[in-house]
């Protein structure tokens, strides 16, 4: 079974170094592609293995179950590039926050009757092995692909199937959530360091305290509430930190990001649904380079994704 | 990290802890999980037979008893892991009865190894101390351990120590004067992280997960983001640049955390509980229990002990025994 990635950024870096750490798969057997090779991403792809290439078209040819790992507004022109060379075996796994599985399998059906699609929805710890993945299935998928996906991204971390429904939901709690967690690192090895630290000792610390506690509840039927309760000595310093906290509406914080990134997820969504991309979104140089790709033509690329290309001051267009 | 641990190093060692509360019971835990000694070489006592801990200990096949007295002729590694102002008493009880073999191991925030050492040089010559912070996490061997070693405590025996606290995660020596800073990290973090998890999830339940989903995903995130850190040479900053894509979702939702004061917030905390921590050490180097402080069926229990007179304990503890409602006193 061959993988390939449309995009080779964040996303692919850290689903690959997962995959490749886990062993559920050889990284010669993963494509990659991006109209741009230098990105610091693409180039540790490339150390870890990965065949990397500048063609979408060769990523797909290459590969059984692809990913695309690109930014939500570029899926609909990635989907019109490569739509006409899905075949039957083609499993499309979108990772793009906001992107529905009926608008992809919209634009598939111009190109191939049953479009096999599942919508993902994963997070960066997959590097560690320690990701959380959520996905749905699309209209064509079959029960076996539903199992592939799962036994791919169980191999990194947490993943269970969910309604499509919850899966902006879950973008705003897991899908950001790293960044909540690296935030209140920075802010406890702060606190640490005021308090005598010297620093590295302090994220460590901080870093440490927060793992074991999330393991605690993992590992655990108890209520975080009680588990709270537990290390709440009376008159302790515990208690008198939490109290300094509450005080502050700590958690309010937490519910305001949570429904922050959901309520910005289901935006790029309504903006993706307008299924019209403005030029100012995409580089120049970057759509060049992508014309420039063999199969590829601006007719083909331009007319269906409504972008004007006959705006495009560089109006040299290569076609096969 | 796994130590290759000697085998028969702790074949025949024996670990006692003072206290079988949730420290005890979260270390345990972890030492028995973690395959570093046997249950049975370990004994704890409590006063307190009714402690839903102690029946976990039990059930683990840890030898319990009421006799602290009893935990010190068994135990060549003793932990102290009673409250704060407690320690006083337990040492005054336990004094007479330790020996050379002895490593004493206090967990107690705020107790100084001076405090310690000044009430067992009442009664030892050369008692060996190490102070030490730990957290729960130890319960699934992911703990954040530090601790300083006493005047009398041999290099062995902080390695020693460190062997154990490191089978059940992060451990490293430090100088004392941090440990104070280290409680109010690591050693309330947890709370902190149970805090958080807890309207993580809240959140996900107001944008429509369910509630045991939203938990366990809120936990999962948490845990990933904090072992990607501790995995990596990247400052959390750049971690966290690293998952906001532009305009996405995620610098929406930091936006709301910093527009908050959510950094300030944890700063708050860790000092905040720095600062009580300071506050008890304070108190107990008055050197004077309350009677307030104990409750009086407690104390008579711990008097109905073998060996335990009221005059060693009460004296040098300084609570006055001639209060007590009971009036029972057995030599």
């Amino acid at each position: 079974m061959s993988v390939g990635f449309i995009g080779a950024g964040q996303l692919a870096h850290a689903l690959v170094k997962g995959f490749a750490a886990s062993g559920v798969i050889a990284t010669h057997k993963i494509t990659a592609s991006s109209p741009q090779t230098n990105l610091p991403a693409a180039t540790a792809l490339r150390r870890m293995g990965v065949n990397l290439t500048t063609s979408n078209k060769e990523a797909v040819s290459r590969s059984d179950v692809l990913f695309l790992g690109v930014k939500p507004h570029i899926i609909p022109f990635v989907l019109d590039e490569i739509g006409p060379d899905i075949e039957e075996r083609h499993l499309i796994v979108s990772c793009a926050a906001g992107v529905t599985i009926s608008s992809i399998e919209k634009k598939l059906l111009q190109y191939h009757p049953a479009p096999k699609v599942i919508r993902c929805m994963s997070n960066t710890p997959v590097m560690v092995l320690e990701g959380a993945t959520v996905y749905a299935v699309g209209t064509h998928t079959e029960l076996e692909d539903t199992k592939l996906l799962e036994q791919l991204m169980t191999s990194v971390g947490y993943c269970t199937e969910v309604e499509e429904d919850l899966i902006d939901a879950v973008t705003g709690l897991s899908g950001s959530g790293p960044a909540y967690a690296f935030t209140a690192i920075d802010a406890l090895a702060d606190g640490g360091v005021k308090m005598g630290l010297p620093r590295r000792l302090a994220v460590r610390l901080g870093a440490q305290a927060l793992l074991g506690a999330a393991r605690m509840l993992l590992d655990s039927e108890q209520h975080p509430g009680q588990l709270k309760d537990n290390v709440a000595s009376p008159g302790g310093a515990t208690i008198h930190a939490l109290h300094v906290m509450e005080s502050g509406g700590f958690r309010s914080l937490l519910i305001n990001a949570v429904e922050a990134s959901c309520i910005r997820t289901r935006e790029l969504q309504h903006l993706a649904d307008q299924e019209k991309i403005s030029p100012s979104a995409i580089k120049k140089t970057t759509l060049k380079k992508v014309l420039q790709q063999p199969g590829v033509t601006g007719a083909g690329v331009g007319v269906r994704t409504g972008i004007s290309l006959f705006s495009s001051p560089s109006s040299k267009q290569k076609g096969n | 990290i796994e130590f290759l641990l000697c085998p028969s190093k702790f074949l025949n060692m024996s670990v006692g802890f003072i206290g079988a509360g949730q420290l005890a019971h979260a270390l345990v835990k972890g030492f028995t999980a973690a395959g570093v000694i046997a249950a049975h070489r370990i004994t704890t006592s409590s006063p307190d037979t009714d402690l839903p801990t102690v029946t976990g200990l039990r059930k683990m096949g840890v030898n319990f008893t009421t006799s602290n007295k009893e935990t010190t002729h068994k135990s060549d590694v003793l932990f102290l892991a009673v409250k704060p102002h407690i320690i006083p008493f337990v040492l005054d009880e336990i004094g007479p009865d330790i020996e050379d073999r002895h490593l004493i191991v206090s967990c107690a925030a705020g107790v100084t190894i001076s405090s310690i050492e000044k009430k067992l040089l009442q009664y030892r010559a050369t008692p060996k101390v190490i102070r030490c912070m730990t957290n729960t996490p130890v319960v699934v061997r992911e703990g954040a351990t530090v601790y300083a070693t006493g005047t009398h405590a041999e290099v062995e025996d902080g390695q020693l120590l460190e062997q154990l606290m490191a089978s059940v995660g992060f451990c490293t020596e430090v100088e004392e004067d941090l440990i104070d800073a280290v409680t109010g990290l690591s050693g309330s973090g947890p709370a902190y992280a149970f805090t958080a998890l807890d309207a993580l999830a809240d959140g996900g339940v107001k944008m429509g997960l369910p509630r045991r989903l939203a938990v366990r995903l809120g936990a999962q995130a948490l845990l990933g983001a904090a072992k990607m850190l501790l995995d990596s040479e990247q400052h959390p900053g750049q971690l966290k640049d690293n998952v906001c894509s532009p305009g996405g979702a995620t610098i929406h939702a930091l936006h709301f955390l910093e527009s908050g004061g959510f950094r300030s917030l944890l700063i708050n905390a860790v000092e905040a509980s720095c600062i009580r921590t300071r506050e008890l050490q304070f108190l107990a180097d008055q050197e004077k229990i309350s009677p307030a402080a104990i409750k009086k069926t407690t104390l008579d229990k711990v008097m109905q002990q073998p060996g335990v007179s009221d005059t060693s304990v009460g004296t040098k503890s300084r609570v006055n025994l001639f209060n007590n409602i009971s009036g029972v006193k057995k030599p």
